[in-house]
């Protein structure tokens, strides 16, 4: 075990530390770092916290995995569902999902679908998306790209594939998206969270080895950088034993 | 005469040249394909690359609310014209061939969501004109799918959102198990959407891995995921699933994927030879399974997939 984090594991942490005991939610479609916030969540102060919504209920992989739709990733799991559940999980809702996306924008939009042009016009087509729904029904959701650069950091995204706060709180207020929505971009380079008049982004903390006008650098709209910019706690001894020794055993995080 | 003059019941085994052309004449009458298992698993990729070889065109395309490579393979073979799919991806990277097709407008890719596809096969295999959504808000898809109408909720007032059935013309399955009527048995721990498609649709060709014995399926009858009421030909492909997985069988062949995926950017950059050569020796080539799997290497290759599915 090594004293210092790596970049992911740092996203790993900050994430554990937000999920709470008793919760229900799942990884969403990039899981490596999600899956292993929900793990560490569950060994460290939440063992009653829920995997679900996605086919299946508390899998116990033994290692991680990029994506958990794969039975591999799955390990054993305490049940199995299908598809038909999805409209199960989304009218119950989960107390939270994880997004990540081609572009973020200020207000924690996503894009997944198109990046210039138009959708069916476009200059580089994305992925899509495989569920949009934990959007509006999970209670909040965590913004978790591997990457942060000005590229994927926009002022506003070319198509809003997962809505966060839209426009701000009359957009959303108009839109009937009644849940929190995103509370956390965590990005290996810093925390952002939302300014509760604006919901714009803005930035909370900077990760070790990081300066608040390198992240600012790295993001295309303006952070709204004022005074000190405090720096991520980093993850304890405990929890970095934890995650390398009980949950990430082939060093996904660190490669 | 007592026993000997009673009916014999018709078993739906066939073979994927036959399976094949059952499909490519029922879709000639309605270019609506559905696609079982999820991303890189459990995707009827033999039935697929048999349909391929038999010849079809202006496919539009269905599937649980994940796919990949084999809907990018379909594209770079020329038959698809429309994609109803949320999420195309080979997951640790874009399908190359999807994008190209789609940037350069040969393909329509339809912005749409994983409720309204299961909500519209949900609608179909119900026998019910749509199912309600409560769960889409601010999303750009809601503004461009066009499988959705908004609907006032009869009961709340509510706006709320309505998707008609899709019922597909043809769906390709893949399972483990099947006895020879056709009851299908996923050992998998996922069974992704493929039961609701198999009651949702108007032409159901399984493949499996193996067929048993009637005793296995009579014997654990709760087993069966999809009764062979709903399935109207089964095709024993072992392999049938590759270069996806079929577990708890054989892992995804992930290497194979990604080396399809580097000739469909190359073909992105303007090489395509690669690619050609790619489908010739895969798709139109081979005369049988046997034919396939000695082209990705034979069964000494398939044997680390199978210790993959059993060992992590």
């Amino acid at each position: 075990m090594s004293a210092a984090a790596s970049p992911l594991e740092q996203m790993v942490v900050v994430l554990a530390r937000d999920l709470a005991d008793g919760e229900l939610g799942a990884a969403g479609a990039a899981a490596l770092v999600p899956m292993a916030a929900i793990e560490l969540a569950r060994e460290l102060h939440a063992p009653n916290l829920t995997i679900g919504g996605e086919m299946f209920f508390n899998p116990q992989p033994g290692r991680l995995y990029p994506s958990m739709l794969d039975d591999r990733a799955l390990g054993r799991c305490e049940a199995a569902e299908t598809f038909i559940e999805l409209f199960g999980h989304s009218h119950h809702g989960l107390d939270f999902f994880f997004h990540s996306g081609l572009q973020v924008d200020v207000f924690g939009n996503i894009n997944l679908h198109h990046v210039g042009g138009t959708l069916h016009a476009p200059k580089m087509r994305g992925p899509g998306a495989a569920n949009l729904s934990y959007c509006h029904t999970s209670t909040r959701f965590y913004i978790c790209p591997t990457a942060h650069t000005a590229r994927n950091f926009v002022e506003k995204v070319d198509f809003i594939t997962i809505p966060g706060h839209l426009s701000g709180p009359e957009a959303k207020r108009a839109a009937g998206l009644t849940n929190e929505g995103p509370r956390l971009v965590v990005t290996p380079r810093a925390v952002l969270d939302f300014d509760p008049t604006t919901l714009r982004m803005r930035l909370r903390s900077v990760h070790a080895g990081n300066a608040p006008e390198d992240v600012q650098r790295h993001t295309g709209f303006d952070l709204a950088i004022r005074g000190d910019v405090p720096q991520t706690p980093p993850p304890t001894e405990e929890e970095l034993r934890v995650l390398q020794e009980r949950i990430d055993t082939s060093g996904a995080l660190r490669a | 005469m007592d026993g000997d003059t009673r009916p014999t019941r018709r078993s739906k085994i066939t073979d994927l040249q036959e399976a094949a052309i059952l499909a490519r004449d029922a879709l000639r009458t309605r270019p609506e394909l559905c696609l079982g298992g999820l991303f890189k698993q459990g995707r009827p990729v033999a039935l697929v690359r048999a349909l391929l070889a038999a010849g079809a065109g202006g496919l539009h395309l269905y599937s649980s609310p994940g796919a990949g490579y084999d809907v990018d393979l379909m594209i770079a073979a020329g038959a698809v014209e429309q994609v109803f799919i949320p999420g195309v991806t080979l997951e640790n990277r874009l399908c190359p061939n999807f994008r190209s097709a789609v940037e350069a407008g040969r393909v329509t890719a339809h912005a749409l969501d994983a409720l309204t596809v299961v909500g519209g096969l949900m609608a179909s295999a119900h026998g019910v004109p749509f199912q309600p959504i409560d769960a889409l808000r601010g999303s750009d898809v809601l503004k461009h799918n066009p499988l959705l109408r908004e609907i006032d909720c009869p009961f709340t007032g509510r706006r709320i959102h309505a998707v008609g059935p899709i019922r597909p013309r043809v769906t390709f399955l893949h399972a483990q198990e099947a006895d020879r009527w056709g009851n299908l048995r996923h050992l998998s721990t996922m069974v992704y959407a493929d039961q609701l498609m198999a009651r949702a649709s108007d032409l159901v060709i399984a493949s499996v891995d193996r067929i048993v014995p009637d005793e296995v399926i009579l014997d654990d009858p709760s087993r069966v995921t999809v009764p062979a009421y709903y399935v109207d030909a089964v095709v024993e492909v072992p392999y049938g699933a590759h270069p996806t997985a079929s577990f708890p069988n054989y892992a995804m062949d992930e290497d194979h994927i990604d080396a399809y995926a580097d000739l469909g950017d190359a073909a992105r950059a303007g090489d395509r030879e690669g690619l050609a050569a790619y489908i010739a020796r895969h798709v139109t080539g081979p005369k049988s399974q046997d034919d396939y799997i000695a082209a990705i290497g034979g069964t000494a290759h398939l044997a680390r997939l199978e210790a993959e599915a059993r060992h992590g």
